[in-house]
């Protein structure tokens, strides 16, 4: 009986550690909620959902010396267009992931931009000003992720935001590395009401 | 109480060992397997740790630092799993008191202070060792030299490509006066032939820019010109594109292009204006830099960026470096602990099976066996105890066998002693047994009934049991023949109890044991009051018989002879004639008299047997009775009859006598004046009826009460003394029996039992 009860807190700690993050994220979901650092907008507009989200902090200290380094460094950003459930989990309707790459050349002083949304790459481009290099990192302006056909009219939704940064660099615990998650920022709630009436 | 009955058969118990499969702890392949393993992990941990630095930090941070932590949780926990599950099982073993738990405990306790105090102490310097070596990678000398020849090398390539993109204007400039787009090749190639021939530029090439109908800048090239010495590796479509994106409004006017040979290709773009402003076309310098001066710089901005990334991971890498450490603590921590339980293990386990195995013994599994789990002394103890066990359960076996016999044998003596005593109990003989020291074994039921013996004797003295002074006559005889002494026949003892003379014809017999031992005396005495009292009535009747033979015969030619004297002696003279009237008168009297009583005893001696009818009781009473009605004035006769009475069979002219003797008697004894009550009470379950005969008369002192039924005794003036003898023959004779007790509150009452 005793190594049965010790058995059933040892797979509970380990499976309750392994399942932290997406724990927290659950407790964070829900409109208006989220990080003070990643502002989105969603607005409806010519049969396509235009998401616009901006993280604030998103060039940190470590991440800066991470791209001055040589380091490749990415963030992530995990869309998701959801509609809020009363008595469960908000359903998640569609999602999108959306990156941004850059890479600095110590020898030409150049930076390496890059983005893909859902894999899809854009045209790179290069730059030597750390100020647009920001701007890439960080600030997204109106991306056609979503169509407004996988939406029901008069229906309310939410759009979700995750970021997080690549290479993970912020210490904790030497053995306890969970500490250092993301942000999560949410737009408004809006209810839709119909084709370009968003 | 538990007897060898009680105990449960032998069941062949297999020898005690772990159920199931063999047990990890005592399995030395899997123990072995575990360890290589184990070994194998760390082994592979080493090689990975040792190659940590060339990892992408995505792995080092997303995979490896979790991979570790979660390892590192696991065994913490597996850790506290194993100390708590070991520590609550001794806190256990020891409240209920196993053997060897306190043993346990403190060996426990000491191997693992002697693991986990060092292992800590390890841990924490260890700790702190590697964080300052981490720290002494990163110092001020070799961060600014790394830095200087990063800086050295990417202010070369930005010289280079300055003078690059200053010929490239410089060639815009000169280019914009000639008539773009319709340019003539050979006027742009004098114009841009000099510039590549004094090596200001290794590479040259024009393009004209014409407008499609959308509006957007098509770009074609016009011409190109190369130094002989540019490897032939060079992409003009790269020059194409940077050509476009300037065309375009772009900005970014230069950039480097690598060649298949190491060397590097420095672009700069610029438009060629016509002079309204517009674009008419675009020059592309390219300068070459071979491929030793690019791998130079290439290798100088490496160092730098390893050197600012080994940096920038420092804190993953010490989190990787500590966690390595902090598992490889831990991996020797569990081991060493479950190495210290197993070795308590070892050394107790057999100890607490040989104590659960004496136990199992001990509560009659004579089966029990131990299977030595090795061949050492623990082993050799064991096999020991298996023989001991083995020996024990013949043993038990013989043991049980003769408990077997015995209880059988038990059984029979039993049986026979059961039979033995229901027939003292049944018996009228009354039997007493003593053992050697003269006290009372048993004592039958005939035995107390006859002796008025009361409550368990057993173990009392003999002389105690016999102290009553109604009993000393048997005393007396025991007292004489003693033990061993030669049975002799049964001799006769009279007692007097509760005023009746008790006759019994008394024996002793001596008991041997094995071996001719006197065990003991068995007293045997039957009541032979009825024989004794029978005897004597035979006698009587015989004595009567006599009497009435030879005193009667006589008697008629007395009273003959008499009675002739007196008429012979009529005309005597008157004194003669008187004095002979008078004699003769006299002895007819008594004779007449003495045939009155011969005539009784004539009938004593030859009383018929009685013929039994049934009779209603009470009219046959109430008949009697009448007879008595107005004889005796100052006498009160009064019956009690029940109203069902059923009839009983006796003999009616008998029974009236016998109620009209005991009424006389009563009469009699109340000087003719008093109350007689004359009762009949039926008692069914007894299947008696009782007949009684009360009055309240002066009454029979106890001690002469047993004598009124004995032949010529009487306490009356007149009298035979047979009434009584007769009324007790005719009751024995009907089955009955009478009894004469003090009446209440003061008379004679006289109760026969008759069987209804």
């Amino acid at each position: 009986m005793i190594r049965r009860a010790l058995l059933a807190v040892l797979a509970a700690a380990v499976l309750g550690a392994c399942s932290a993050p997406p724990l927290r994220v659950y407790a964070l979901s829900g409109a208006g909620g989220g990080d003070e650092g990643l502002r989105v907008t969603a607005l409806a507009k010519d049969g396509q959902l235009l998401v616009s989200f901006s993280l604030a902090d998103g060039l940190t200290r470590e991440l800066r010396q991470a791209i001055d380094s040589g380091l490749p460094a990415t963030i992530t950003y995990v869309v998701e267009l959801r509609r809020p459930a009363a008595l469960w989990f908000d359903g998640t309707v569609a999602s999108a992931t959306v990156t941004a790459t850059v890479r600095f050349d110590n020898l030409t002083r150049q930076h390496q931009l890059s983005r893909t949304i859902d894999g899809r790459g854009e045209e790179p481009r290069v730059t030597e000003d750390e100020e647009e290099v920001r701007r890439w990192l960080t600030e997204f302006d109106r991306l056609p992720l979503f169509s407004t056909a996988q939406l029901e009219p008069n229906m309310v939704y939410y759009v979700k935001v995750r970021a997080h940064a690549r290479p993970r660099l912020s210490g904790g615990l030497f053995f306890w590395p969970w500490g250092r998650g993301g942000k999560t920022g949410f737009a408004p709630r809006f209810t839709y009401l119909g084709d370009d009436r968003g | 109480m538990l007897t060898l009955r009680d105990v449960p058969p032998p069941t062949r118990r297999p020898a005690v060992r772990p159920r199931g499969r063999r047990p990890f702890r005592d399995n030395p392949l899997q123990i072995l397997a575990v360890i290589g393993l184990l070994a194998a992990a760390l082994g592979l941990a080493l090689t990975f740790a040792s190659g940590s630095w060339r990892y992408s930090p995505d792995f080092l941070t997303e995979f490896v630092l979790y991979a570790l932590s979660v390892a590192d949780l696991t065994m913490i926990l597996a850790l506290v799993f194993v100390l708590a599950r070991n520590i609550i099982k001794m806190m256990v073993e020891r409240r209920r008191g196993l053997p060897f738990a306190r043993f346990r405990s403190k060996l426990v306790g000491a191997l693992l202070g002697m693991t986990l105090v060092p292992a800590v102490l390890v841990l924490l310097v260890g700790s702190e060792l590697i964080r300052s070596n981490v720290d002494r990678w990163f110092n001020a000398p070799m961060e600014e030299i790394v830095a200087s020849a990063n800086r050295m090398a990417s202010d070369y390539y930005s010289e280079r490509q300055l003078l690059t993109s200053g010929t490239a204007a410089r060639l815009s400039r000169a280019l914009a006066a000639l008539p773009f787009p319709e340019v003539d090749p050979v006027a742009v190639r004098d114009v841009i032939q000099p510039e590549v021939a004094q090596q200001r530029v290794s590479m040259v090439e024009v393009y004209r820019v014409a407008r499609a109908r959308t509006g957007a800048p098509v770009v074609s090239s016009v011409v190109d010109v190369a130094v002989p010495s540019l490897p032939r590796e060079y992409n003009r479509a790269s020059a194409d594109r940077l050509a476009e994106r300037v065309a375009a409004g772009s900005r970014e006017a230069h950039g480097p292009e690598p060649l298949g040979n190491g060397g590097q290709l420095l672009r700069a773009a610029e438009p060629i204006r016509a002079r309204d402003g517009t674009l008419a076309g675009v020059v592309v310098a390219s300068d070459f830099l071979t491929s030793e001066m690019a791998a130079r710089s290439r290798q100088m901005t490496d160092a730098y960026e390893a050197y600012n990334q080994l940096k920038v991971l420092k804190n993953p890498l010490l989190g990787v470096y500590l966690s390595f450490f902090l598992m490889v603590t831990l991996m020797i921590l569990v081991s060493a602990t479950w190495m210290g339980l197993y070795l308590a293990a070892r050394i107790t386990r057999p100890v607490q099976r040989l104590a659960a195995a004496a136990r199992a013994i001990g509560a009659g599994h004579f089966d029990q066996r131990l299977e030595p789990e090795t061949s050492d002394e623990f082993g050799s103890l064991m096999e020991a105890f298996n023989t001991m066990a083995s020996e024990l359960s013949v043993s038990r076996q013989n043991l049980e066998r003769s408990a077997r016999t015995l209880e059988r044998q038990h059984q029979e003596v039993e049986a026979r002693r059961r039979y033995i005593q229901t027939i003292l109990d049944r018996i009228t003989t009354g039997v007493i047994s003593l053992d050697a020291d003269d006290r009372v074994s048993t004592v039958n039921t005939a035995a107390a009934r006859l002796l008025g013996l009361e409550g368990d004797q057993e173990g009392r003295p003999v002389g105690e049991l016999l102290g009553r002074p109604d009993l000393e006559p048997l005393a007396k005889l025991i007292a004489v023949a003693r033990p061993g002494d030669a049975d002799k026949p049964a001799q006769e003892v009279s007692l007097a109890r509760e005023g009746r003379e008790l006759d019994l014809a008394v024996a002793t017999a001596t008991l041997h044991g094995q071996g001719g031992a006197i065990e003991g005396r068995l007293i045997v005495f039957d009541d032979i009051t009825p024989l004794i009292r029978a005897q004597k009535v035979a006698a009587w009747r015989e004595v009567a018989r006599r009497l009435a033979h030879e005193i009667k015969n006589p008697l008629t030619p007395i009273q003959l002879c008499a009675e002739r004297l007196a008429r012979h002696f009529q005309g005597a003279p008157p004194a003669t004639r008187e004095l002979v009237t008078e004699c003769t008168r006299t002895i007819v009297g008594e004779v007449e008299s003495l045939k009155g009583l011969v005539d009784e005893f004539s009938q004593f001696a030859r009383m018929p047997a009685p013929r039994r009818i049934p009779t209603a009781l009470p009219p046959l009473l109430a008949d009697t009775l009448g007879l008595y009605v107005g004889l005796f004035r100052d006498v009160t006769i009064e019956t009690r009859f029940p109203a069902d009475l059923p009839p009983v069979r006796i003999d009616p002219e008998q029974i009236r006598r016998v109620v009209i003797n005991l009424v006389d008697n009563a009469i009699e004894a109340m000087d003719r004046r008093g109350r007689v009550v004359v009762e009949v009470q039926h008692a069914p379950a007894e299947r008696l009826v009782h007949l009684i005969v009360a009055d309240n008369g002066p009454g029979i002192p106890e001690g002469e009460r047993e004598k009124l039924f004995l032949p010529y005794y009487s306490t009356k003036r007149r009298g035979s003394g047979l009434g009584l003898a007769i009324v007790r023959r005719i009751v024995a004779e009907h089955g009955g029996t009478i009894e004469v007790t003090a009446n209440v509150p003061r008379g004679t009452r006289f109760t026969i039992d008759l069987p209804a």
